[in-house]
């Protein structure tokens, strides 16, 4: 491990975008790092709102087509190494905002999050249990910790 | 043309601050503009319509409880609170009796919701304040409701509770689970009033609340500031009163009269000890019997309309029904007058004021983007 990857183990910072979901997974993960009873703190987890001093990108809703550009330039604006967890069944697939229309475009969801941004980690349910997304964090890690 | 609007406009303020649609300070998407004079918001834009999703489109021509169950999805802070009001449309519509038991559970359920919505604000407010041990602590008893919440619905933030006609079998209150909710109901009261307490008594948050993002009762009438956002500007209003579900229940309807970021904070944090008493009522006088009427036909109906009273204000559903699926369905939420009152609330106060100013409504942009307007150009 070398000491980059050494130190960014010691202070993992998460970004949490939303882009138009219902709000219930949002809530659920605020709630796992900040709440006292999931605590991510305590494993050196912390949420912040600035692309640039972010490791993971956490991403919930259907995206809708007004935010589809903004989805696209906060992920570049993270530095590398990253990683990119779609959380939640709107993030994965599209919920039940997109599946209403089958395969036919819709007017207002540009989504799912993998047409729009690679995605390292899928975390399913509606909404996402906070024990889920601690799980999800930890598939992606491999990728940053890894990463040269 | 040109110089008629130079004519018009009498003061032009050119200092804009834009926030939105992604921005740091703002968890959901929206926009803001601000237009600062001196660091005095002058006048302040809020743009919703980010969210759009078209729910209502995707209702229309599914099957009644389909359709209400879709009503969920609109918002995951207070989803019982729309599969609740859609339901009651569809139970008015076609005229189901629904059994005494049903209702009362649902009543505990919304009241629940309540809790953990008002919470949810107080932890808001207090990041936005700046003071996240306070907004730790708010998420910490909120665990309470949201445990309870998973041990009779199934899942912490949409538990579809309400189905046409009564409850959901599995979201019978047995003794356990009565239990439980008055135990779970007992460390809330007292956690809340000690940390209100505390956050009452001191001095820094105190005088960083007090007197910001002023709305006069004249202007929250004005512009249909709905639930406690109404209240906190000493207009004593409240749905739950006129409602059919709350007859049974004694509670006290809590208003403030300065209309700025401390009344609103002390109508939430004073509205959970009378949802605990609603709770608890409803657990001591819980009626015997069947908790769903199954034995209803489908018909047509005209359209029907259905208002209640939800954490943030009033809520309000309609459709009709055309062979057992949902025609014509409009939904409007509580925080589209709130928001657009809030628009007045941040004038006159100093820039880092704005962000309180705004979120002191108890916004959910979620709820908010119901109805797009179409112009035709």
């Amino acid at each position: 491990m070398s000491l980059k990857s050494y130190s960014r183990a010691r202070a993992i910072h998460v970004m949490l975008v939303y882009t138009g979901g219902c709000n219930g997974c949002d809530i659920e993960i605020v709630n796992c790092i900040f709440s006292p009873k999931y605590d991510a703190e305590q494993y050196k987890v912390f949420l912040t709102w600035n692309p640039r001093e972010a490791d993971v990108l956490v991403v919930t809703g259907p995206v809708t087509k007004h935010n589809e550009k903004p989805l696209i330039e906060i992920y570049n604006a993270i530095p590398e190494p990253k990683a990119v967890i779609a959380a939640g069944a709107c993030a994965l697939m599209g919920g039940v905002y997109k599946n209403i229309h089958g395969d036919i475009p819709s007017e207002e969801i540009a989504g799912p999050v993998d047409k729009i941004i690679p995605v390292d980690a899928k975390v399913p349910g509606c909404a996402v249990r906070p024990e889920d997304i601690l799980s999800g964090v930890v598939a992606a890690l491999p990728l940053l910790l890894n990463a040269k | 043309m040109n110089e008629d609007n130079k004519m018009t406009d009498k003061k032009v303020i050119e200092t804009e601050i834009t926030m939105g649609t992604v921005h740091s300070a703002a968890i959901e998407p929206y926009r803001v503009r601000l237009f600062v004079e001196d660091e005095i918001v002058r006048d302040a834009e809020i743009t919703v319509g980010i969210n759009h999703r078209g729910i209502e489109r995707i209702m229309e021509g599914l099957p009644v409880e389909k359709a209400n169950s879709l009503t969920e999805k609109i918002c995951g802070i207070c989803s019982n609170s729309h599969i609740w009001n859609s339901v009651l449309v569809a139970e008015k519509a076609i005229g189901i009796d629904v059994p005494e038991r049903a209702q009362y559970i649902r009543v505990i359920m919304e009241e629940l919701e309540r809790l953990h919505s008002h919470m949810l604000y107080l932890a808001h407010g207090s990041e936005v304040l700046g003071h996240e041990t306070f907004a730790m602590r708010f998420f910490y008893i909120r665990e309470t409701v949201m445990e309870l919440l998973r041990m009779i619905g199934g899942n912490r933030v949409q538990y579809g509770v309400s189905i046409i006609g009564g409850v959901r079998p599995r979201c019978e209150l047995d003794e356990m689970r009565i239990l439980k909710i008055r135990e779970g109901m007992d460390i809330i009261e007292e956690k809340i009033l000690e940390f209100a307490d505390r956050f009452v008594s001191d001095p820094m948050i105190m005088a960083r609340i007090t007197g910001v993002g002023v709305l006069t009762q004249k202007q929250a009438i004005k512009l249909a500031a709905t639930g406690p956002t109404l209240r906190s500007t000493g207009v004593e209003t409240d749905l739950r009163r006129e409602m059919e579900s709350y007859d049974p229940f004694e509670f006290d309807v809590i208003t403030q009269d300065d209309g700025d970021v401390k009344s609103n904070l002390l109508v939430r944090v004073l509205e959970i000890p009378e949802a605990i008493k609603i709770i608890r009522q409803a657990l001591d006088n819980l009626p015997g019997g069947k908790i769903t009427n199954r034995s209803w036909e489908m018909q047509d109906a005209p359209i029907t309309k259905s208002y209640i009273e939800v954490p943030r204000g009033k809520l309000y559903h309609s459709y009709s029904l055309e062979d057992g699926r949902v025609r014509n369905c409009i939904i409007r939420t509580p925080s589209i007058t709130n928001i657009g009152a809030m628009q007045y609330a941040a004038v006159g106060h100093h820039i880092t004021d704005a962000q309180l100013a705004i979120v002191q409504c108890d916004p959910c942009f979620t709820c908010t983007d119901r109805a797009i307007q179409i112009i035709k150009i």
